[in-house]
């Protein structure tokens, strides 16, 4: 059956085509489609299975795994900063093993488009010791789950599907299977205390050995089943290109571009990869190019002075794959002579940058603004953390961004480096839960002396709006965790009125002078694109800008900073009125000389549209 | 046929939207299709480029040179990508009539569709719709006709398709008059 769809959906149609039947994790662009699809397929087909978030990737992780070790057939989603966090899991996991099936599926980010690194999961897979493999297309990563389920289940090893964000948000029509036949597990842990509790030392050693056994046993595997047949289609070409992933498909394309004849033989799963076979094959090449992305983890493996690729400068190190760079690595080795076939000419001047900011109405930006009045930037230090709210760096908001929970820790570290400063933390509701409690109750236990703001909207914004903990079950309150480490907490209900937070920060202040460990405030928030409450927030007044008192101070467009603000050709601050959602927020404060004013006549004109 | 687009905005303009729409009208007529998106950090009014190529490809990017369309939803946002855009290929942008078309090494169509939403002529949520009829009324190698792209636009979402085929045929319109 075919069907245009985007790769994280063909993941989640994988994912059940492979009666995988637990599926947890935590949401990470690219990643965070995969779990959503697979639960929406769920209520779709009415199937028996369960796909929930962890409250972080380690936490999910390990849910799904020990459904693994149980017998049934599991996987985990997160994003490739996600599994440092599941690491510590996934190291005794690759010793243990597992008896179902464990796909563990990790979304790389090349080009850095919405991650803090650029790290390669399959490199990560090479140092865990499991099998890793890697997609080139949304119908290879359907294809491509059901293989590692597969190997998982034979290998009883965890294994990894590692697609790039341009296989995660790539569409194609993907061919799948035609029925739906879901058979769930049913799971049974049988005692076997040996091998499921990771004892030191004689059990570990032992495992250890198996997991060496078992890399040179998918060795094997590889070459017989995914590598030997690639190499008996090649046609006996002088030069040969070795790939996995999207490199595959820029291979592919550079190749025809250019016209140039090459044998191109694509790793499936390009960890373990079976050395000496592949080596055996080189003989009949004069050069070989490796192309695969970001890490040099296949030329690692195989390289002989006949191997090009990143080690030795052919190819790029860095950044995302395109076309050229494998163009310009063939005219390095003398393969391609001929014209660039992808000169950039960009536009004669400079355009001008559009990065992306916090939404027009969100609430974060009224609260940061406040932050930033009361603890001016002289003489306080603002450590934030991962999430929408990163974008308020626009504002001048945030000194530093770490990982998730690192504003708490930081904040600590800030609070015994620079004690004359006020540290005034920042971290949403979900990376609270994800890593902040134990920061907090550290801080705590230390008596570091600093402000934490729990920004609460009570939804993962950024990744999709995900729900976290505390929408699902009103029990779990983070008011109630942070008095719970011990913390002084308080509480600010968000409005409109920046007055009214303003005033709150300068209350806080008071007793932060007095503080003598750390304070907490949970902010209670919403987000405007959550559609469930955000028509009960936004009163739709609209803005507008009464010229003659606008004189051009720069307090909206730098310290505010709404994106329908901006200066027009006389130089007067104007709004964009296909932005200004009708928050209200600019009418007081924000300006001077109270240059915004609601602009009626919009205001009822949406009404009528409602 | 091969055939290579990117669509070019900013977050909340809907690019990725016209890229499930080609990616349907490829599918209903068999034709191969991959294409790219930007999604999380790169949304919130920030610089969003989209990509779909029609045709025998292995990989989703378009690099330089490369592109047949370009659909420029706002002014900058075609400019920042006109390098992707090759010399035998067009540009139909959303922009104010000063728009720098003698610079362009391409085919420009340029139409002030902001201005047309500011006279409410149509919703500003259909601003993408409608520079879709704008190449659908002025680019002769498109590879869909208007047919085709309403079929699309019905089966992606019945409840609004009424509104959005009433924008694409107004842009026809526009073109032609």
């Amino acid at each position: 059956m075919k069907q245009t769809l985007m790769g994280n959906d063909a993941i989640a149609w994988g994912i059940i085509h492979s009666n995988i039947d637990m599926i947890s994790g935590y949401p990470g662009t690219p990643s965070s489609e995969i779990l959503g699809n697979v639960n929406k397929l769920k209520h779709q087909m009415n199937l028996d299975l369960y796909a929930e978030w962890g409250t972080n990737e380690k936490v999910g992780f390990e849910v799904a795994y020990a459904g693994a070790i149980a017998g049934r057939r599991a996987a985990a989603t997160m994003k490739q900063v996600g599994l440092n966090v599941a690491s510590d899991a996934l190291m005794s996991a690759s010793y243990i093993g597992n008896l179902g099936a464990f796909v563990l599926i990790v979304a790389d980010d090349p080009g850095f488009h919405s991650s803090q690194t650029e790290q390669d999961s399959r490199v990560f897979a090479k140092f865990a010791k499991i099998p890793v493999l890697d997609p080139a297309t949304p119908q290879d990563a359907y294809d491509f789950v059901k293989i590692a389920a597969d190997i998982s289940e034979t290998f009883q090893t965890p294994t990894m599907l590692r697609p790039v964000m341009r296989v995660c948000h790539a569409r194609q029509i993907v061919d799948i299977d035609e029925k739906t036949n879901f058979k769930p597990g049913k799971g049974e842990f049988k005692r076997e205390i040996e091998r499921w509790a990771a004892v030191p030392r004689g059990g570990r050693i032992v495992q250890g050995y198996e997991q060496i056994e078992r890399i040179k046993a998918l060795k094997e595997y590889n070459w017989e089943n995914l590598i030997k047949p690639e190499f008996e289609k090649c046609k006996g070409s002088k030069i040969l290109i070795l790939t996995s992933g999207t490199g595959d498909g820029f291979a592919r394309e550079t190749l025809e571009d250019i016209g140039i004849e090459a044998d191109v033989v694509k790793f499936i799963m390009p960890y373990p990869l079976p050395e000496k076979q592949i080596r055996e094959q080189f003989k009949n090449y004069e050069k070989v190019l490796v192309i695969e992305e970001p890490m040099p983890c296949i030329e690692e493996q195989i390289l002989t002075e006949k191997v090009h690729g990143k080690l030795d400068g052919t190819m790029h190190v860095i950044d995302e794959m395109q076309k050229v760079y494998i163009q310009n690595a063939l005219i390095k080795l003398g393969i391609y002579t001929g014209a660039d076939l992808y000169p950039v000419v960009p536009f004669k001047e400079e355009v001008a940058a559009r990065p992306p900011n916090l939404c027009p109405g969100c609430p974060h930006r009224d609260i940061y603004y406040a932050i930033t009045k009361i603890f001016r930037k002289k003489k306080s230090i603002y450590p934030s953390d991962i999430g929408c709210y990163t974008l308020a760096v626009n504002q001048g908001a945030i000194d530093t961004v770490l990982c998730m929970g690192a504003s708490v820790s930081m904040a600590s570290g800030f609070s015994i480096a620079d004690p004359d400063k006020y540290v005034v933390a920042t971290i949403g509701d979900s990376t609270f839960f994800h890593g902040g409690i134990p920061p907090l109750i550290n801080a705590v236990y230390q008596k570091h002396r600093f402000m934490l703001v729990v920004l609460d909207n009570s939804v993962v914004a950024m990744t999709g709006r995900q729900k976290p903990p505390q929408r699902e079950n009103k029990e779990i309150d983070i008011m109630k965790i942070a008095e719970g480490c011990g913390a002084d907490t308080y509480e600010h209900i968000y409005s409109n009125d920046i007055q009214h937070s303003l005033d709150f920060f300068k209350g806080m202040k008071k007793i932060y002078d007095e503080a003598t460990g750390p304070i907490v405030v949970v902010v209670r928030e919403f987000c405007v694109l959550d559609k469930e409450v955000v028509d009960d927030h936004i009163p739709l007044e609209f803005a507008e800008v009464v010229p003659e008192d606008c004189t051009a101070c720069d307090q909206c467009t730098t310290i505010y900073k709404c994106p329908p603000m901006a200066y027009n050709e006389e130089g007067k601050v104007e709004i964009d009125p296909f932005l200004c959602i009708g928050c209200g927020a600019c009418f007081s404060v924000v300006c001077p000389t109270d240059a915004f004013v609601q602009d009626t006549s919009r205001g009822i004109i949406r009404e009528e549209n409602k | 046929m091969r055939y290579q687009i990117v669509i070019a905005g900013f977050g909340g303009q809907g690019s990725v939207f016209l890229v499930k729409i080609l990616a349907l009208c490829a599918g209903n007529k068999d034709v191969a299709c991959l294409g790219t998106e930007n999604h999380g950090m790169s949304q919130r009014g920030g610089a969003v480029s989209c990509t779909i190529k029609l045709g025998n490809y292995t990989n989703p990017v378009i690099d330089a040179n490369q592109a047949d369309l370009l659909i420029g939803l706002e002014r900058n946002e075609a400019l920042r990508n006109v390098q992707f855009l090759k010399s035998t290929g067009t540009l139909a942008v959303n922009s104010e009539s000063d728009f720098p078309a003698s610079d362009i090494n391409a085919e420009v169509i340029s139409i002030d569709a902001f201005q047309k939403a500011r006279d409410k002529e149509f919703p500003i949520q259909g601003l993408n719709v409608y520079m879709l009829g704008v190449v659908l009324a002025t680019c002769e190698d498109f590879p869909f006709n208007e047919k085709e792209v309403k079929e699309a636009l019905k089966q992606f979402n019945p409840k609004i398709s009424t509104q959005n085929i009433e924008v694409l045929e107004k842009a026809i319109n526009d073109i032609k008059a």
